[in-house]
């Protein structure tokens, strides 16, 4: 009986385990460039397949006999990506986990302290939170870090003297993903010419994904909050809270 | 940053599951025909 429920079970199983493992390589290609081979190479795996089915016998051959010089093509190709994705393996769940409430709060409280006191230095910042669309392209143009988010390291990293001040800071789950990220700098005509490169690249951000980003001015010691390519100037602290949680919280709540 | 479980990346899940489904299907097929 009990060999008659496994062995109906069993394929169940295998199919899970590839699911899992499948959708994890997707989207941890998913936003980076290497996406697009990937791409290539699942077209090319769904041809592959149809040729079997459809008994294609020239298609099967070549796609059959060129298969080992696919295996070294791909690990040359995806080297980097292979590597990082090793030392991630077993850090994540499955379908990817979501952020408890409280921690969301300890991240925007981090945020919302260092933007302050940054703002009352005038030293000038931006940090962008993912949220659905990755911000994988933008995180390769930066600096790694992978960290808790923590007032201190987010301060030191946007000190005049360090290394990463230029560029955004990229916050995913949680963490400090990378820093000293170029965003793209919005070209809406109808913001002011006379308004900084930090504004732009704020919104510009914010146009292209549905990331939100703030922003500290160096000129004038101002806070910004830009989301869906519109830019909110913040009046006070409890004005800064209330949009991040209004954004990062309770849209998700609506859905 | 709060994701809903099943909706998050639904072209992605569903990519992948059709290639497990794909996968499974195939390496059965091969190891059906090579079964003595």
């Amino acid at each position: 009986m009990l060999t008659l429920i496994w062995s109906s079970f069993k394929p169940a199983l295998e199919i899970i385990i590839l699911w899992v493992a499948f959708y994890r390589i997707l989207v941890f290609f998913e936003g980076t460039r290497a996406f697009q081979v990937l791409k290539g190479i699942i077209y090319l795996l769904v041809g592959f397949l149809l040729s079997l089915v459809l008994d294609l016998h020239t298609i099967n051959w070549l796609l059959t006999n060129f298969f080992a010089i696919w295996i070294i093509a791909i690990l040359i190709i995806f080297q980097p990506e292979l590597r990082q994705g090793l030392a991630q393996l077993g850090q994540q769940s499955p379908f990817g986990g979501s952020l408890k409430e409280t921690e969301i709060m300890t991240t925007i409280e981090q945020i919302r302290s260092t933007i302050f006191k940054l703002a009352a230095k005038r030293v000038g910042s931006i940090i962008a939170i993912e949220r659905e669309n990755k911000l994988t392209p933008f995180v390769e143009s930066g600096v790694v870090i992978d960290s808790i988010v923590t007032e201190e390291l987010l301060q030191s990293i946007f000190m005049p003297s360090s290394l990463m001040h230029d560029g955004g800071v990229i916050i995913k789950g949680g963490r400090i993903v990378a820093a000293s990220c170029l965003f793209p700098l919005s070209e809406n005509p109808n913001f002011s010419k006379i308004i900084g490169t930090r504004h732009r690249a704020t919104l510009g951000l914010s146009e292209q994904t549905d990331a939100i980003v703030v922003m500290s001015s160096e000129e004038n010691g101002e806070i910004a909050v830009a989301a869906d390519g519109k830019f909110i100037p913040v009046s006070d602290q409890k004005h800064f809270t209330e949009l991040l949680t209004s954004f990062l919280i309770s849209s998700q709540k609506k859905k | 940053m709060k994701k809903n479980w099943i909706t998050h990346n639904l072209v992605l899940k569903l990519i992948a599951l059709g290639l497990a489904v794909m996968t499974w299907v195939y390496v059965n097929g091969l190891l059906a025909k090579s079964a003595p």
